[in-house]
């Protein structure tokens, strides 16, 4: 249908709608949701990001798809949406982080990063003649001897979670956290949670080469992502776990 | 303005009755029809009260003769404004004093309760079984309405993408059951002026509740029942969408009036009509072998033969496409592809070449490497 112009209140992302809703920026949210799945969870020894990514085409080479991002040394962040707009948001906070160093000589707490990644998200969705962000970030790190995870969304809204998901999975994922979860997790049980979770949400399409999994611990305080081999030896564990009892039916 | 030459029926060009030594007219039924010609008049005349207006009538067109399907013009209070001779009886016969004049309104010919012309059946439509089931149910309500009370099924919505066959269903229903159908287009209920499409609703639900049993099935539902958000797109969006509401599920009950809704715009529906149906039943794009079904049941009224088809590899080619497009552009195009060329059977790879006609019309997805 065609849309007369000035009927709807979401020709610009600044005006409300009666009920109070900005609707362009609602459906940035949508944008969020047609990305892939990228899962954050909390371990008790550390904390972990993981990404299902989509490869339309056995041409593409597989690790140019970029879903998680190291922000800082100990700052690593997992992307879902406009992977445009998720680039330059990853730029930004990469930039965030050495402008702390630079003015303070410390490393960047992850909360002081989310929020000023949130901050430039929200004057997005003030000003006129510019569209919000379509990107969600999840950003994981360690400050103070403490894991952290935070969930930013297009309305610069900032959540810390223990485990969440952002992306197309994010419903099927969360409602196995909510389940499963605990917080005496180590990193391994962890990991194998989250991928459990991912299995569920990809309904099967399940592959180690399109996982990417990036961790950062409390004891090293380093942002590192897993080696193809061992992302592939946890993928196996949940493969199999998965068969034997479908075997069995 | 006024041309009194193209006057019929006048005293004057026909002189009075008893120079042609015709019968008095017995009954005159009439329809107002309007003036010759659109001017600055808005004024539209309504008979309000039917008796005067015999009078009136029978004493300024006293004499004239009626011939049905001619018209008479008021020549008093609106000059010129025309009315057509719908009866008369007998035929060609002289107005007057005793003449029964009735004046009947249009609107009787709006919703027509067509028994839909179709020979589809349930097992035409292939697929969507839900939808097959909630028909079955609607069958047995309007076998025995009584049965059911208040636990009737009432509205029922239909959607999913074109062509994957919801209209269909709605014929197939109407074919088997003995109740009348009322189909009816929602782009008819809208009328020309604010205030028509909501008297219109009403008008059709009234007459359904006549004839109830009776389902009513409102083709492109989303024409009428348009999300209220869109009051700006369209002035009389409100004023329809609560019409319906209120006769959908409002302060009287329609008995036995079942409503059938279908759309292919499900989102842009009204949220309160919405609520009002009971059971949305979603219509899916047919899987392989329901393709390979479409194929072989279809095939079956082609007038000329076919040779070594594969449907099984057909259907893996057509994926994605509904089962009017199956039927519409892959074996009608290449139907006619041998028609033209004079052939005597169709093979194979005249349905491949519809195929690659289709081009790459695959249903829309993500722009890859967008989103990630």
């Amino acid at each position: 249908m065609q849309m007369a112009p000035q009927m709807g209140y979401d020709r610009a992302i600044t005006v409300f709608s009666p009920d109070g809703r900005l609707f362009q920026v609602e459906y940035a949210r949508e944008a969020v949701k047609r990305g892939t799945t990228a899962v954050g969870i909390k371990a008790a020894n550390g904390v972990v990001l993981l990404v299902d990514k989509r490869i339309t085409s056995r041409l593409v080479e597989a690790e140019s798809i970029e879903k998680i991002f190291q922000i800082d040394d100990h700052i690593g962040a997992a992307t879902s949406g406009l992977v445009a707009d998720a680039r330059a948001l990853v730029d930004r906070a990469r930039v965030e982080s050495q402008v702390n160093r630079v003015s303070y000589d410390e490393l960047i707490g992850v909360e002081v990063l989310s929020k000023k990644i949130c901050d430039h998200k929200q004057t997005y969705t003030q000003y006129g003649g510019v569209r919000p962000y379509g990107t969600a970030l999840l950003i994981a790190g360690v400050d103070d001897s403490k894991a952290r995870l935070f969930e930013t969304d297009p309305s610069g809204a900032l959540l810390e979670y223990k485990a969440t998901a952002i992306g197309a999975g994010r419903t099927a994922v969360v409602e196995v956290f909510e389940a499963d979860y605990r917080e005496d997790m180590d990193i391994e049980a962890a990991i194998l949670l989250a991928m459990d979770a991912l299995y569920k949400a990809a309904e099967g399409k399940f592959d180690a080469s399109t996982l990417e999994v990036g961790v950062v611990t409390l004891e090293d305080k380093q942002f590192r992502k897993l080696v193809p081999e061992e992302v592939a030896n946890y993928v196996q564990q949940i493969l199999d776990k998965h068969s034997t009892p479908e075997s069995e039916e | 303005m006024r041309t009194v030459s193209h006057r019929v029926n006048t005293k004057k060009s026909y002189g009075s009755s008893t120079e042609l030594g015709k019968s008095t007219s017995e009954l005159l039924i009439l329809k107002p029809e309007g003036y010759p010609l659109n001017g600055m008049i808005e004024e539209y005349p309504v008979v309000e009260n039917r008796d005067v207006f015999e009078f009136y009538a029978r004493e300024q067109w006293n004499g004239c003769i009626a011939r049905k399907g001619d018209y008479l013009f008021d020549r008093r209070m609106f000059p010129d404004f025309a009315y057509r001779i719908i009866d008369v009886e007998p035929a060609e016969s002289v107005i007057g004093i005793t003449t029964s004049i009735v004046v009947t309104e249009e609107e009787s010919s709006l919703f027509p309760t067509t028994e839909i012309n179709s020979d589809v059946v349930f097992d035409d439509v292939i697929g969507q079984e839900n939808a097959k089931r909630k028909c079955k149910l609607i069958e047995r309500f309007l076998d025995e309405p009584e049965r059911f009370g208040k636990w009737a099924p009432r509205n029922v919505l239909f959607f999913g993408p074109s062509g994957t066959g919801k209209t269909m269903l709605a014929k197939a229903l109407a074919n088997k059951t003995n109740v009348p159908i009322i189909p009816v287009k929602a782009t008819q209920l809208i009328g020309e002026y604010v205030g028509d499409g909501s008297r219109q609703i009403h008008q059709l639900y009234d007459r359904a509740e006549e004839m109830a049993p009776c389902i009513i099935f409102i083709d492109e539902l989303d024409a009428i029942a348009l999300d209220r958000r869109f009051q700006e797109l369209r002035g009389d969006v409100s004023e329809i969408v609560n019409a319906l509401l209120t006769e959908m599920d409002g302060i009287e009950e329609r008995e036995g009036v079942c409503t059938i809704g279908s759309t292919n715009r499900v989102h842009s529906l009204d949220a309160a009509v919405r609520s009002r149906f009971e059971e949305e039943i979603e219509f899916v794009l047919p899987k392989e072998d329901e393709i390979r079904q479409i194929f072989e049941s279809n095939i079956k009224t082609f007038p000329l033969p076919v040779e070594d088809c594969d449907f099984e590899a057909f259907a893996k080619k057509a994926k994605g496409l509904s089962g009017r497009d199956l039927v519409e552009k892959v074996m009608k195009t290449a139907l006619h592809q041998v028609i033209i060329e004079d052939r005597e059977t169709v093979r194979a790879e005249d349905f491949e070449k519809a195929f690659s006609k289709l081009g790459k019309n695959e249903p829309t997805k993500d722009p890859s490497g967008l989103y990630v």
